[in-house]
């Protein structure tokens, strides 16, 4: 998804002034002129110029539609992969902890591979096989809290 | 002395000669696997430094990053498609070279330039940086607000195609800065009430996202197509070093000091100094028409000066606390996590941590050379590595180091928003370096400023009062007035020509 600069200019402007108008409340520290407001008005002014540049040059040229798409979508089942790709980390993200790490990672892995086209048996044996690698390192070597979920522990 | 000897009874042990090792390992891996670049495979490493020792920790991101520009080189030169950004600039020239027959030269010229080009911007780092940090111990908030300044700068106009989007990357980076207790004021900005956003964006799930996953998701959107036909048969790569070294020693020599002088820039990397070194070296060349057909002349010169940008970086990382590429971004984070705070005080406190990390720096570069010749060897079972199952995998790897960042999902959703955007920003043109030199730098460009204001009572004169900080200040001037007029007269040749 490619915006056009007329499109980014007119998000920009939207962020900057919003930006500003929430970083106008911040409380000041006492007695100072300068203070949390400054930095963020600075930015917020920031995007508005960058937007201001964008939309003068976005109505200069030839038009162009709002939003384009890329060379890449226009594959089949491009954008499914990518909508796919995130689905997988939310669905991490809500099912590690009830599930269990071990599970979950092997599903997404089996998904993922699945989708860029490994063969059956290479999926299942490299998701199993990258799970259990990881879970050793992170969890055995470097005592990082992966969830357990409904697994049971595994004997390393 | 006494800190020097006890720097090496640092590194002369088992854990951190391994460790080195291995990050020397994986760095030559990711780096020869195109589409993963030096910056990865930093990010991909910090989730694992956050359980060792300091030297270790540092040692590896250094050995690693080092690796992984040289490891660049080669499907660049094989396959005609750079491991790295940094490699880029000379690409076409080396695979040239190889179609002509000549990969092993090219390769072994990779290889020996890469390791002294590291090795000359070492020397640089160790001799300038504690000359340096003597000066700094004299810097106020002042000097320090246009150092920021002067790295943000750089960040926005060197290497970005557009300066306007450049620009954008860079305020996202600051705006992502500003969130949470962290300022001044220590008031809660931009946390919409929430808990975890107090403490502020965690920068290493922001980093995996920025750099892995965006990445990921651009592979998986591909379909992850196998590379086309490698053309592997690479004979002896030492048997050309004399001859080449004696050949091309002002390229080299100019191409270490340009890196040099690119990476202590603060705010300008690697992949800068390569770009700028193939110019400088087409310009100078007795032979500017063999450009392009093949011909080892630039490859020498960009390949001394982006391994040389790479030590040299550390210079202002480690003097002042402002990162000088993309990588020592990601080292700065690290150096706070280990309590070894980036400035002039490190020296002072800490000399045998820094000529530690010196050592290392050494080591990491000699050992490119047998390291490097064993993956050029194993350069076509790597190239044949399919990305369609190895990309899953890093997906893996990115949830799993987000996640150990602090034990929370908050750091995956971090992750997430990040790989998004980043996802997002690259179908835009948008880069992403910029954005993350915002993220480190802006809390010190606010602090400073806001300090200076309040010590000043608000007048402004005061930024130029000091001496150093007047020169910076001119400096900064000279940069900007140097990049209007140059696009002003690009416009009016556009206009008249």
């Amino acid at each position: 998804m490619r915006l056009s600069d007329t499109m980014l200019g007119a998000i920009l402007l939207m962020l900057g002034l919003a930006m500003g108008v929430y970083a106008y409340g911040f409380p000041a520290i006492p007695g100072q002129r300068y203070g949390a407001a400054t930095f963020p008005l600075l930015i917020s002014g920031g995007f508005v110029v960058c937007a201001i540049v964008l939309l003068v040059s976005g109505f200069r040229a030839s038009p162009t539609p709002l939003v384009m798409r890329t060379e890449w979508t226009r594959k089949p089942g491009a954008l499914t992969a990518v909508l796919i790709t995130i689905l997988c980390v939310i669905a991490y993200i809500v099912l590690a902890r009830p599930v269990g790490f071990i599970p979950t990672s092997t599903a997404i892995l089996l998904i993922l591979f699945r989708l860029l086209g490994v063969s059956w048996w290479k999926s299942i044996a490299f998701a199993i096989g990258a799970t259990l690698l990881t879970d050793y390192i992170f969890r055995t070597l470097l005592l990082v809290p992966l969830p357990f979920g409904v697994m049971p522990r595994m004997p390393w | 002395m006494d800190a020097i000897f006890q720097a090496f009874q640092l590194v002369a042990t088992w854990p951190v000669i391994l460790t080195v090792a291995s990050a020397a390992l994986f760095g030559l891996l990711v780096g020869a696997i195109p589409g993963l670049t030096a910056t990865m495979a930093t990010a991909l490493l910090v989730p694992l430094t956050f359980f060792m020792d300091p030297i270790p920790a540092v040692g590896a991101m250094v050995t690693c990053a080092a690796m992984a520009i040289f490891a660049g080189d080669i499907p660049g030169a094989l396959l005609r498609i750079p491991g790295t950004p940094a490699s880029a600039a000379y690409a076409n020239e080396a695979y040239a070279m190889t179609r002509k027959g000549e990969a092993e030269t090219v390769l072994g010229a990779c290889v020996l330039f890469s390791a002294i080009g590291g090795l000359f911007g070492t020397f640089v780092l160790i001799f300038a940086a504690p000359a340096l940090a003597e000066v700094a111990l004299s810097f106020s908030s002042q000097e320090y607000f246009w150092m920021a300044l002067l790295g943000l700068t750089c960040a926005v106009f060197l290497g970005a195609q557009s300066p306007v989007k450049g620009m954008i990357s860079l305020l996202i980076g600051l705006f992502v800065a500003t969130v949470g207790l962290n300022n001044p004021a220590g008031v809660p900005r931009f946390t919409f009430g929430s808990t975890e956003m107090m403490a502020g964006i965690d920068f290493i799930p922001a980093m995996i996202g920025l750099f892995a996953v965006s990445e990921v998701m651009r592979t998986v959107a591909a379909g992850a197509p196998a590379w086309e036909n490698v053309q592997v048969k690479v004979g002896n790569i030492f048997g050309n070093w004399g001859g080449m070294f004696t050949r091309y020693w002002r390229q080299q020599l100019r191409g270490n000091l340009t890196g040099t002088a690119i990476g202590i820039l603060p705010g300008a990397g690697a992949d800068v100094a390569a770009y700028v070194s193939y110019a400088v070296s087409r310009r100078f060349s007795k032979t500017p028409e063999k450009f392009g057909t093949g011909h080892l002349e630039g490859v020498v010169e960009a390949t001394s000066s982006n391994n040389a940008s790479l030590s040299s970086a550390w210079v202002p990382a480690l003097v002042f606390g402002i990162p000088g590429d993309t990588i020592t971004a990601i080292v700065i984070g690290v150096l706070y996590v280990k309590g070894l705070n980036p400035g002039p005080t490190l020296f002072l406190f800490n000399p045998q941590t820094i000529y530690a990390v010196f050592l290392i720096f050494i080591l990491a570069n000699v050992l490119m050379i047998p390291l490097g010749w064993l993956v050029i060897k194993l350069a076509k079972g790597l190239l044949k590595a399919p990305r369609s199952i190895l990309m899953p995998i890093i997906l893996v790897f990115c949830i799993v180091g987000a996640f150990a960042s602090n034990n929370a999902a908050y750091g995956i959703i971090l992750m997430l928003v990040f790989g998004v955007l980043g996802f997002f920003m690259e179908e835009n043109d948008i880069p992403i370096a910029p954005c993350i030199l915002g993220i480190v730098i802006g809390p010190l460009v606010e602090r400073t400023f806001v300090t200076t204001m309040i010590k000043s009572d608000g007048s402004f004169l005061t930024f130029v009062e000091r001496p150093i900080a007047a020169v910076l200040f001119a400096v900064l001037v000279l940069i900007w007035g140097s990049i209007l007029y140059s696009r002003l007269r690009g416009n009016r040749e556009e206009a008249t020509g």
